[in-house]
């Protein structure tokens, strides 16, 4: 068991998930900018892709990460952020 | 580095089956007065920080109106496609470029215009408020000009002693251009949220701040008015707030895009008025409501439209053509980019890059 949980923890480390912020009060396209460049000076997030169409961001980032961290960085931009979702992404 | 071919266009912009004329007859009723020529460059090399990608590009181009007509309108471009399009929800007249590889990504767009000073008469104006269908549609809310709850409770308070259309607008100018100042904190020419402003009471902001509050407004209690975006070509007689040009007519003009209003009146047709210049030229001459030269351009503001600016589109919330990755578009007075679907800084036209010139013909 000790052993088996040994070699999981490099993938454990570093393992990745996707993460889904609603930022409602986004209203032009500058807005996404903003929210992506944001969401992108976090550290360990990898890619954030944002669509003002469903006022959704989606971000690609290590495993872990609070919310808190995630929604501080959207309220740097003027917006408020809601947490949606987050999933472990398989390697 | 990759070698492009040039493509060159050439559109007669007013006689193009592609593009509708504007011209509504009402607006043709005004008297001609004042004409002055532009001729306007417009350049672009597009860049986007490590990004060189598929790229996108939408340039604002004028609307054909009576009060001011396109005339040797040309582009050229090393863009893997170019053409004039107005498929969109407005009609807005738009260049669109879109570059496949990467490499340098230019784009040069001259025309020249001919304007005619506005002067509406609004002796002619009715009570009746039963409007073309067209002109109805300036009724309609959109997503930052809303027509109901706070805004319309504000709009009744307002025209509350006001009977006729021409009363009510007048009451609502009059309220806009007391209340309502310019904050050039504000970037660009402002997002233009009637609800938020005032929802939050939010009372400094640029042009389209304060047009889209006065919009909001009018259409509230019935009177169909828009935004039109647009840009400044030149030196203006009342103050260079309002525009200007060295002494040969020559004026850097990126910018300088500003976005006035109007509103519709029964028998007088669309009134061109400017709620937030009267804002900018009390800032920028360091006056109040009460000093002549602001007595002078308040009034003449309302009715009036001293064309030393061009208009592009009363666009809003509305979806560019081709569809872009980020929709929908808050409004047009901007060239709009995406680099492989990354939006490109329009109010850093030094990063975008694009810059804008306009010679006066004196």
């Amino acid at each position: 068991m000790k052993i088996g949980l040994f070699l999981l923890l490099p993938l454990m480390l570093f393992a990745n998930e996707e993460v889904v912020i609603k930022v409602a009060r986004m209203h032009c396209p500058m807005c996404t900018t903003a929210v992506k460049k944001a969401l992108k000076s976090v550290d360990g997030v990898q890619n954030a892709k944002v669509t003002l169409e469903t006022k959704l961001a989606v971000v690609v980032a290590k495993d872990g990460i609070e919310d808190k961290i995630y929604l501080d960085a959207v309220k740097t931009t003027g917006y408020e952020g809601v947490m949606v979702s987050r999933k472990h992404l398989k390697e | 580095m990759q070698r492009r071919t040039f493509m060159k266009g050439c559109v007669a912009l007013g006689a193009s089956s592609v593009i509708l004329p504007q011209v509504s007859i009402l607006e043709a009723s005004e008297p001609k007065s004042k004409t002055r020529i532009f001729f306007v460059k417009n350049s672009y090399n597009l860049k986007h920080e490590n990004k060189n990608g598929l790229t996108k590009l939408w340039v604002p181009l004028p609307q054909e109106t009576s009060y001011q007509k396109v005339s040797d309108f040309k582009f050229s471009s090393n863009a893997t496609s170019a053409y004039v399009t107005d498929k969109n929800a407005y009609k807005a007249r738009t260049l669109y470029a879109e570059w496949k590889n990467g490499g340098e990504k230019v784009l040069e767009v001259t025309y020249t215009i001919t304007t005619n000073e506005r002067n509406a008469d609004l002796s002619k104006a009715t009570a009746s408020t039963k409007y073309p269908k067209d002109v109805a549609h300036y009724l309609k809310p959109t997503a930052h000009i809303p027509t109901s709850g706070k805004v319309k409770e504000l709009a009744l308070k307002i025209t509350a002693e006001a009977k006729t259309p021409l009363d009510k607008a007048k009451a609502i100018y009059a309220w806009v251009t007391e209340n309502m100042y310019r904050d050039n904190a504000v970037v660009g020419c402002g997002v233009g949220d009637a609800g938020k402003a005032i929802e939050q009471n939010i009372m400094g902001g640029k042009c389209t701040d304060i047009s889209s509050v006065f919009v909001a407004l009018m259409r509230s209690v019935g009177i169909p008015a828009r935004e039109i975006f647009g840009i400044r070509l030149g030196s203006s007689r009342y103050s260079k707030a309002c525009g200007s040009s060295d002494e040969n007519g020559l004026a850097k003009i990126t910018g300088g895009e500003h976005c006035r209003a109007e509103f519709y009146l029964d028998g007088a047709g669309w009134v061109p008025c400017d709620p937030a210049d009267v804002a900018k030229v009390i800032l920028t001459e360091k006056m109040t409501l009460n000093d002549p030269l602001i007595k002078e351009v308040r009034e003449y503001f309302f009715g009036n439209w001293e064309m030393n600016w061009m208009g592009y589109n009363t666009a809003r919330d509305f979806v560019l053509a081709p569809t872009p990755a980020q929709k929908p578009l808050n409004m047009f007075g901007y060239p709009y980019g995406e680099v492989e679907d990354e939006v490109l800084d329009y109010y850093a036209p030094a990063a975008f890059t694009y810059s804008f010139v306009s010679q006066e013909k004196l």
